[in-house]
Formats: structure tokens, sequence, C-alpha cells
């Protein structure tokens, strides 16, 4: 990456470049047939310029030539410029220090499609085998790598990597009113495909579980709408973290109205509850999407975002924190070549506490444990919804009947403040695509919480 | 860059490789945008991104590709490692490319006009400040796209389309102070839509954009169902013309590959049948501002109608779910759909309901399998007395898709026609509110 064409000049305030390869792998397996068997590369190389007030931005595929860089650079000068047409406005410091330094993960050989294919025909053949009754299996391998090398006119050189891999196991069967239905597991990891185990042995009593709940699904009972006592299992509290809580805590959405704005320093949440977005490491380990060098720079620091049931903080790119007055925390990621940074969540989790999953169930009287969710979305008021593939209902602190598809709702503010339990277990989960604009790979975990919600049902 | 000749020499690199059967789609695509960023113009983009994907069967193996290095070189390489990842695959018969399609289509504007994008972006800046000053607009823009497309197969099939369109997007949240000066939020929303031509209308006027916006200024003080009817009760929706889209998506997904390879499909027999109301007549729009009349897997997709007086006239499968399933291929383009308005204006629709919600956005989950669903709805208003009310929040729905298909009791007059999609508002009966 040359140098020289990074430094701002008269024509700009701020320039950065980035070069940037995404190379993804997907195969489906349905029924024991690949439908798909994809390999995609992508490569481009883009250049942001802020000058008067307004960026420009521009992005061209393929290789980063010396001319090509060039001539982003130029064309993101020229934009910039030509938004002066809207008068004049007044020039962003854009705050922050500026990274220099390099990190990538060191993973297993790739996989190659042959050894995919096994993998896949092996799960295959392993369910139909131990679960005749099964009508339709489904496995999604999937794995991408982005690589990015940034320069800034700040003194900004770096070049990061995310690379994750996932496996989605779906097994289908009929009701016993002879309607379909499905679960799903889903499994992530760091690294490619050649970084998860996937062999039967090894996920043998994943699958077996994930079989159990498809039979206890068949004989599903309808949930109860309105206000429950809810269990919500580790991975629907990542969820709530990533969507009712950590969306409404990015700077830009809470520039734009969100009612986080104005509830700094008071209570959203049981004093139970703290919540992170953890850049790169917790528990001195590294985090499923580490980001160590935000995508315009700046070094990556956690943010904390609930201390205790108190508003703490927000998610911030460097135009961001300097409207809001506050620091940056390395959050401006972009997704492909051609996308420029936008404030994203990297690794959001609720903390775990010190109870214990089972006595949390067994403390609820008349309630509902929910167990798997398929996805979830938030709003600015901090209004969630996640669909739930698979709950239980509890009925004198005891898990009973599975109750059908159905979805779970509130204010995430209410449900937060409503929390009496958090367990001392932790879930991970890194499968998913967060999308806001553009679609943005996330990491998401927290422990078990009991509260109060919304369920939907008649 | 001529993308007849790339696309060419991929299909020789295949062919020289054993390829049995083979496809090689080339795409340019350049955009220009104007965002709006927190009710400001913000920044001006211009991208220019290419690919090309390739499709090759050997001995009924078949694997795929996308990159975006297009030299001769990495044709070559890509050519050979696909033949890596096919050798890998199971054998299946249903693999195929198409054969003997020829189109070429050129539409719309090539050449983005900067002036037409900034006036766009002045004239919704320009509504909000004037009509809407609550609303503030999180993201807009005013683009311009130029997509250009080669496909060629093995079979002979050559089909190209040039592209030109310009697009407005509108996405935001109002925030205001309610009756007892505490600040309020409303939930988001957006709308948008394409079109060849941005002249004449103003760019608020279109897609539902001005309704839109001053509908979020009318919703930042809200009521849960309980305030507003005393709790649970069942009765009527009255779908905005996007909940419509989204409720004719799921039936669309119920009609092609995934759902009929895996047999979960409940509408697999159902061809000839009555599916859905009478009042429902859905028909392609193929033509729609950037689509192109040709589907991913190589085929000129002729005009089709899906339901035709809530009749299922037809599934959907690609070449390859219907040499998987055995069903009549039916070739579906990227987009483009219209549902007929109907004969009711929307003020009658509303007067006919007791008790319901006017829903702007429904908020939920992929259905159940069987099509039971429950999901929040959004940017929503209640019905009392055929009376539109209040804002409502933290209000569920409940039912099943499939049987709000076949509840439809009303279709309005008026249309949104956002070019991907032109919808009318729809009245549903006998959803469960919680």
């Amino acid at each position: 990456m040359p140098q020289s064409v990074t430094t701002a000049t008269a024509a700009t305030d701020y320039l950065e470049t980035r070069r940037h390869e995404l190379r993804k792998m997907r195969m489906l397996m349905v029924d024991g047939n690949l439908t798909t068997n994809l390999r995609s590369t992508e490569a481009g190389i883009s250049a942001r310029a802020h000058h008067g007030g307004y960026w420009g931005f521009s992005a061209l595929p393929g290789a980063a030539s010396q001319d090509q860089v060039a001539k982003v650079v130029q064309q993101a000068r020229s934009n910039a410029q030509a938004m002066g047409r809207f008068g004049s406005r007044s020039t962003l410091a854009l705050p922050g220090e500026s990274y220099v330094g390099q990190h990538s993960f060191k993973g297993k050989a790739e996989l190659t499609a042959a050894e995919c294919n096994e993998r896949l025909q092996a799960l295959h053949s392993f369910c139909k085998r131990r679960y005749p009754d099964v009508r339709s299996t489904r496995f999604l391998l999937s794995d991408e790598h982005h690589s990015k090398w940034l320069t800034t006119s700040r003194g900004g050189d770096s070049l990061s990597s995310i690379q994750r891999g996932l496996c989605y196991i779906t097994l289908m069967s009929n009701a016993d009113d002879g309607s379909p239905i499905e679960l799903s597991h889903p499994l992530s990891w760091k690294g490619s495909a050649a970084d998860g185990d996937l062999s039967p042995e090894h996920l043998a009593p994943q699958i077996d579980q994930l079989y159990q709940h498809l039979q206890a699904k068949r004989h599903a009972v309808p949930a109860r709408g309105g206000m429950q006592t809810v269990v919500l299992a580790p991975a629907l509290a990542g969820m709530l973290a990533h969507e009712a809580m950590g969306h409404p805590c990015e700077g830009d959405i809470v520039l734009g109205g969100a009612v986080t704005s104005g509830l700094v320093g008071q209570r959203v949440a049981s004093d139970l509850v703290s919540m992170v977005d953890i850049a790169h490491t917790w528990a001195g380990e590294e985090a499923l999407m580490p980001v160590y060098v935000d995508d315009e720079g700046t070094p990556a620091r956690d943010a904390v975002l609930i201390d205790k049931g108190i508003l703490s903080g927000f998610m911030h790119s460097r135009e961001t924190a300097e409207r809001l007055g506050q620091a940056p925390t390395g959050s401006a990621r972009a997704y492909a070549p051609g996308d420029e940074p936008l404030v994203r969540m990297r690794n959001t989790v609720i903390l775990p506490g010190t109870s214990k999953l089972q006595d949390m169930i067994a403390g609820v009287e008349d309630g509902y444990l929910l167990a798997k969710t398929g996805n979830g979305q938030a709003d600015s008021t901090t209004e969630f919804m996640f669909s739930v593939t698979l709950a239980y209902e509890i009925k004198n602190g005891k898990l009973g009947s599975a109750i059908r598809d159905t979805t779970v709702s509130g204010s995430a503010i209410k449900v937060l403040q409503s929390v009496d339990a958090v367990s001392d277990d932790m879930h991970w989960e890194g499968g998913g695509y967060c999308g806001k604009k553009q679609v943005m790979v996330v990491a998401m975990g927290g422990p078990a919480l009991r509260t109060r919600a919304h369920m939907g049902g008649q | 860059m001529n993308l007849q000749h790339i696309a060419e020499q991929a299909l020789a690199a295949l062919r020289s490789e054993g390829a049995d059967a083979s496809q090689a789609t080339v795409s340019t695509s350049a955009l220009t945008e104007l965002n709006i960023t927190h009710s400001e113009p913000s920044l001006l983009r211009s991208t220019q991104s290419h690919r090309l994907s390739l499709v090759g069967i050997w001995d009924g193996r078949k694997a795929s590709t996308d990159l975006s290095d297009l030299s001769p070189e990495s044709l070559v390489a890509a050519a050979r490692a696909l033949r890596g990842d096919a050798a890998a695959a199971p054998q299946d018969t249903a693999h195929a490319v198409s054969s003997g399609q020829h189109t070429a289509i050129t539409r719309g504007p090539m050449d983005a006009d900067l002036t037409a994008l900034a006036d766009a972006a002045h004239d919704v800046l320009d509504f909000r400040a004037k009509a809407t000053p609550t609303m503030n607009i999180e993201e807009g823009a005013a683009s311009h796209t130029r997509a250009d497309t080669q496909t060629l197969t093995s079979g002979g099939s050559h089909l190209q389309s040039t592209l030109g369109w310009y697009g407005v997007s509108v996405f935001g949240t109002a925030r205001d102070p309610g009756p007892d000066g505490q600040m309020r939020t409303s939930s988001f929303h957006y709308t948008g839509g394409e079109t060849e031509d941005l002249r004449g209308t103003p760019a608020h006027s279109r897609f539902g954009i001005a309704d839109m916006m001053q509908e979020l200024t009318r919703s930042v003080v809200t009521q849960g169902v309980a305030d507003c009817f005393g709790g649970k009760f069942v009765g009527d929706v009255v779908l905005t013309p996007s909940a419509v889209a989204t409720l004719l998506g799921w039936l669309q997904g119920q009609v092609g590959d995934m759902a009929l390879i895996s047999g979960s499909s409940m509408y697999r027999d159902k061809v000839g049948e009555v599916v859905a109301s009478p009042l429902l007549n859905l028909a392609s729009r193929f033509d729609a501002p950037g689509i192109a009349a040709v589907s991913g897997d190589g085929f000129v997709t002729p005009p089709l109608q899906l339901l035709q007086a809530g009749r299922l006239q037809a599934l959907t499968p690609s070449l390859y779910g219907s040499r998987k399933t055995g069903l009549a291929h039916v070739p579906t383009a990227s987009g483009g759909w219209e549902l007929a308005a109907g004969t009711t204006p929307l003020v009658d629709i509303v007067r006919g309901v007791p008790r319901g919600a006017v829903v702007g956005r429904l908020s939920m989950g992929n259905p159940a399998a069987n099509g039971d669903f429950s999901g929040i709805i959004k940017n929503s208003f209640a019905i009392d007395g055929g009376v539109v009310g209040t804002a409502l929040s933290e209000t569920m729905i409940n039912g099943n898709v499939a049987q709000m298909l076949r509840d439809v009791v009303a279709v309005s007059t008026e249309r949104i026609d956002t070019g991907g999609w032109c919808m009318p508002w729809v009245r549903v009966s006998g959803l469960h509110f919680s």
C-alpha cells in the first residue's frame, strides 16, 4: 500500500484507503443432495475522504495497483468536494489514536471441497442411520475470511483479519397432526471449516439432543399469549444483548434518536445485568470476532454499555464519538470491499452471574424456558422480537410440554429491569449476520436470564 | 471491458477442463449514491464492482464459484479449481444448464445525473423540514445504478442485459415530547424504491415516502393493546402494501426450490386449487426497474400469473428443482411482482373494521413450516369502530400465514408502486391480538 496517497492535503481533512479481500465457501446439503457448492473471492480497493464536513467514498474491484489506488483516492476526494453543493459545514476533528500493527488468525489449512463434502455426507449418513423417522436433513457448512490492509492520513497502518466457520444442522419431521416441523442447531467457531470438529462422533451428543427436542415438538402445545415469566437460555440472552440493547447503543443509532440517547447514567436493567461489547479478548481468551483495530485505524477497546444495571456508554466511530463528546471505541467496520465503515457491534455479551440454570427453572411456578431462537429484530425504542423455535412449559419448577414455534417480545429496558437471576454459564454464538445497511459478521453471548416478557400466542 | 468475451473465455476454460455442461455469468455494476445521515447530506459514493460466476458440471457433479479477478490467468485457474471442487461433489442427475435461451435487454438511464440525485435528496430533506420536522432521517439515499450482465451456457444460451435505474430510500424515527413533556421515540420505519425516471414526481411523493414519514410523526405516543382494547381480542388487520409484500414473500418461498425439494411446501400438490382469497391476483412484472427478465440459472422468464382469483397457477422450481422433483420448470426473475388492485377504497376498508389495526410492518421470525406465526406489529395504529386511532406498541398478532391468505376480505383500489413490487392494502380477518 503506497503510503503517500493517504496523506491529507488541502483537498482533504482526513483520508483512509483500504485493500480488502473477502473469500467465502458455502455448501448446502439437503437430504444428501449437494444443492449449493460455492466458493467466492472478492477483492477491491476503497478510499474515504473527509473534506469541509462531508465524506466522499470510492471503490474499485481487483488487486490494488498503484493506478487504482490513485484513482479511488482522487474520486473520493472529488466526491467529498462535490458535496459542497449542499452548503458549508464545519469540519470534524475525528478524534482517536491510530493503530499500527498486524493481526491474523493462524488456523488449520483450509479444507478442499472434497473434504467438506465428506464431512457433510458423514453427518447426513449418521442422521439417516440413527434417526430413521426423521423426514429430511439439511446441513449448511460455510466459512469466510476477511483481510483488510488499512492506511490512514493519521498514521494508521494495519492488517487485520476475521475468519469464521459455521455449520447449521437442521432436522425435519412431522408433528402429530401431520404438519411439518423442523429444528436447527447452529455451530460456529473461529477460523475456516477446517477448524471446526464436524465428526459425527464429536457432534453425536448435540445431534441426539436436537433429535430429542424435535421429538418433543411433535406433540407441542400452543403458548399462552401475554406477559409470562420466562427463563431465556444463554442462546437467547446473547440475542437480547445484540438486538435489543446493542443496536440502541450504537453511536449512529443514538444520534438518530434512539431512546437510549437520554438515559446515560440511569438504570436500564436490574443490577444483576452488565453488558459489554468486547473488542477482542474476554476472560483471557481471544473472542470469536476479534477486532484489534477498526476500519478507521482506531485501536479497538471494550465498550461497557451497561454496568450493574446502569447505562454507561455507547459504541463509536470517530465521527459519532466526536458528535456525542465521547471517546471512539474502534467500532467502525466495513463488511465488503465496496462498503464504508459504519458503527457495528463486535462481540456483544451479557456477563455471567452466579445462579444455576436448574435452580432458575426450579424457581418458576408457571412460565416458559425459551431454549432456541431463529432470528431477532430490535427497534430504536429497545422493543425487540425474537422468534422462538424451541421452548418448554415450566410448571411448578419442572419442565413440561414443548410449545409450538412462537415469538417473544418486549421492551429490552423493561425486560432487563425485571431480571431476577443470571446464570453462571456463558454461551457464545458467531454464526449469524447482523443487518444494518451492510451485513456484518458479529458474535454474541450470554448466560441464562430469568425475567418477564411477552409471549406470542392465543 | 468486453463482458461477452470474458464469458466466452470462461466457457472455453471450462470446456478445456472437460466440463460436460457449464455456465458463465459476467456482471459489472456502477453505483453513484448520495447519502443522507441524521437529516443532513453526508456522503457521495462512487463504486464499481465486477464479478464472474461460473458453474461447471462433470459427470453429474456440480460446483460453482464467484470471483472478481477477471484476468485470463484467473479464469484458467478458476476452471481448474472448479473441476476439483466438482469431483468432490455427489453425483446428481438433476444438475443441468439452460439451452437455447436468448434475450438482450436494454432499459433505463445509463448514466448517473448527479444533479437529479442532489435534487431528490434536497426534496426529501425539504419535505422533512416543512412537513415532518420531528422525524429524523437516520439514513437516506438517492442513487443511480448501472448493471451490465452477460450469461453464456454450453447449451448455447446467451442472455444479456444492460439496465440503469434510480433509487430513493428513507429510514428513520420520530422523536418528540409527549403530552407529559417526556421525550419519546417512535419505532423506526423505512421505505424506498426504484424508478427509471426521477423527473416529474417529487422524490418524497414516490414509493410511499411522504406517508411513511408522516405516520412516524404520529407514532411517537403509543398505547399497548390492553390500554386500547382492554386486553387480548380477535380482530382484523389492514396490511399496508409493504406488509402485504412480506405476506406474499412467504407464499413465494413455499412454491420455490427449498420448500419443494425438502418436501415442506404446503402447496406441492395444490396447483389449480384455491389456496387464497378470490380477491387475490398475483402476477409478475419482470420488467420492473432494475429487474431483468432472466433467471439465475440462465432462462428467459416470461410473464407469470401466480394467483388467479386465489387459485394457485404454478409452482416455481428452478431447472434443478424441477428435475429433482419432477415438477414443471417455471423460471422466475430476481424480483418484480404486483398484486392487482381491488375495488374498495382504503377509507372504506378501514371504516369496515370494528376492532383491529392498520399494520405498517410485521416484525417476526420465519413462520413455522406449517405457516403458524406470531409477530410484533410495528408502525401500526389501532382501529376502533372503523376509526384509526393511537399508534400501538408491544402488540403481537398471532395466526397462520396460509390461513391469512384465505382470510383476505378486502383489497384496496389504491396501490403503492416501489418498482420491485406494486401492492394494495388488504384487510385480513380473524387475527389474535395480545
